[in-house]
């Protein structure tokens, strides 16, 4: 598509193209749309671990550094964080606090849906390599959102039978304790 | 009526040079007797004359024809003269208004006076007929908001295309925005999908392509915020007026 004047262009709009205009520069508006979640997920999946967590807390730049390295692990992906054996839990602990913060901020950098995401994959993760607990919610809440997250059409199935195992790792639920979707 | 000066703000409307607009000054500095922003009042004129010449034509289609102009005395006789901004008080309604009212009050000053001989229309027929047409705010005020978002179209694309040594992504900001949520408005297309935006950028995840349009959101939005303020005044005014802006147009879309 040639690029045009888009002041000009701007003139001569009409009163739907305005609003659109205004939108387009408002908070609070979906950055990307549902059609694209799976690729942003995939693409979250093979981003470096060092970039995102790196922007997300500098100070710790360095610190993650030695995590990533740590014990020979060389981990550059989440993909390869949530699918190592021994995941370092510190590098999960801060995956899971940036996803977190990614959650429900409205100008998110992630969104929302694929922060949430990353968020449960990361409890599961520590839950099901390392035996760790590191979040506070309650079984419920994580069985809740592992659910979410594994009906997701676009998570992969190895994502997904990670989650079904960290859900499966959970004290059986009451009778008749019925779990909405988060 | 005086004839049209050579070198006149109309003739020089369509420079492609046009410079920016109001004057960035604050309602409570133009109190003073001597604006001493000739240079700056200029620009202002020459920026929203097309607002300004829709809404002399629709209140006074008699006067059409000689409508450049009427408005071009009204910015020698008016807008240019020491004082005249300073009646624009911010307490005293919004600018849009100030100006369209003062424009009318022109038109039937002049009109009445005796010295003007052979008037296209008689002062009590205009009037009349004045009173009795709709008010033709509604074009004033459409056609304002194009100049003030083409104005910060404009102001935004110069930014990002001639960055600064620290801001390297500048052009990519311009163009995410750009491809993202321009030409879906303007072109009527589909945005490119995101698996594509991948390679094209060269991002490196997720937060990287977020980043960049959310940072040409800001740009936009921080370039609106200064077009605007330019005429409204502090930040309040500036934000009450893209509020009001934006409710105006809002309103016209969903009539259709």
């Amino acid at each position: 598509m040639p690029e045009r004047n888009y002041s000009e262009a701007a003139l001569h709009s009409t009163p739907k193209g305005l609003e659109a205009l205004f939108n387009s520069g408002s908070e609070g508006v979906r950055l990307w749309r549902p059609e694209e979640l799976a690729a942003i997920f995939r693409h979250q999946l093979t981003a470096p671990v060092l970039v995102d967590l790196g922007r997300f807390d500098v100070g710790t730049a360095a610190k993650l550094k030695g995590l990533t390295d740590s014990q020979g692990l060389l981990l550059k992906s989440f993909s390869e964080l949530f699918h190592h054996p021994t995941p370092p839990l510190e590098l999960l602990a801060l995956t899971k606090d940036f996803a977190k913060a990614n959650m429900n901020h409205p100008e998110s950098a992630l969104p929302g849906e694929v922060a949430t995401a990353i968020y449960y994959l990361s409890i599961a993760t520590a839950a099901v390599r390392l035996g760790e607990r590191i979040s506070k919610l309650t079984d419920a809440d994580l069985r809740r959102g592992y659910a979410w997250t594994c009906a997701q059409h676009w998570v992969d199935p190895e994502t997904k039978r990670l989650l079904l195992q960290a859900s499966g790792d959970l004290p059986a639920s009451e009778p008749g304790t019925a779990e909405p979707a988060p | 009526m005086p004839a049209p000066a050579a070198g006149r703000i109309a003739d020089r409307l369509s420079q492609d040079d046009k410079p920016s607009i109001f004057p960035a000054t604050q309602w409570t500095q133009l109190g003073g007797a001597a604006i001493g922003g000739a240079e700056d009042l200029d620009r202002l004129i020459r920026q929203y004359w097309a607002p300004l010449r829709i809404f002399f034509v629709a209140t006074f289609p008699q006067l059409r024809a000689d409508a450049d102009t009427w408005l071009q005395d009204f910015a020698e006789d008016k807008m240019l003269k020491a004082g005249w901004l300073a009646r624009a008080d911010r307490h005293r309604g919004r600018f849009r208004d100030f100006l369209k009212t003062s424009l009318r009050n022109f038109v039937f000053d002049r009109l009445g006076r005796a010295e003007v001989k052979q008037a296209p229309v008689a002062l009590e027929d205009l009037k009349i007929e004045v009173a009795d047409a709709p008010p033709p705010s509604e074009a004033f005020d459409l056609d304002w908001v194009r100049t003030v978002l083409a104005e910060t179209l404009r102001r935004m694309e110069e930014d990002c295309r001639n960055p600064a040594e620290d801001q390297p992504r500048r052009s990519h900001i311009w163009e995410m925005f750009r491809i993202r949520l321009l030409d879906p408005i303007f072109n009527d297309t589909e945005p490119p999908p995101y698996g594509e935006l991948i390679a094209r950028f060269g991002l490196v995840s997720p937060t990287d392509a977020s980043n960049l349009l959310l940072s040409g959101k800001r740009i936009f939005r921080a370039h609106l915020g200064r077009v605007i303020q330019a005429y409204a005044g502090q930040d309040a005014a500036t934000a009450a007026e893209i509020r009001a802006l934006e409710d105006f147009v809002a309103g016209l879309a969903k009539r259709g």
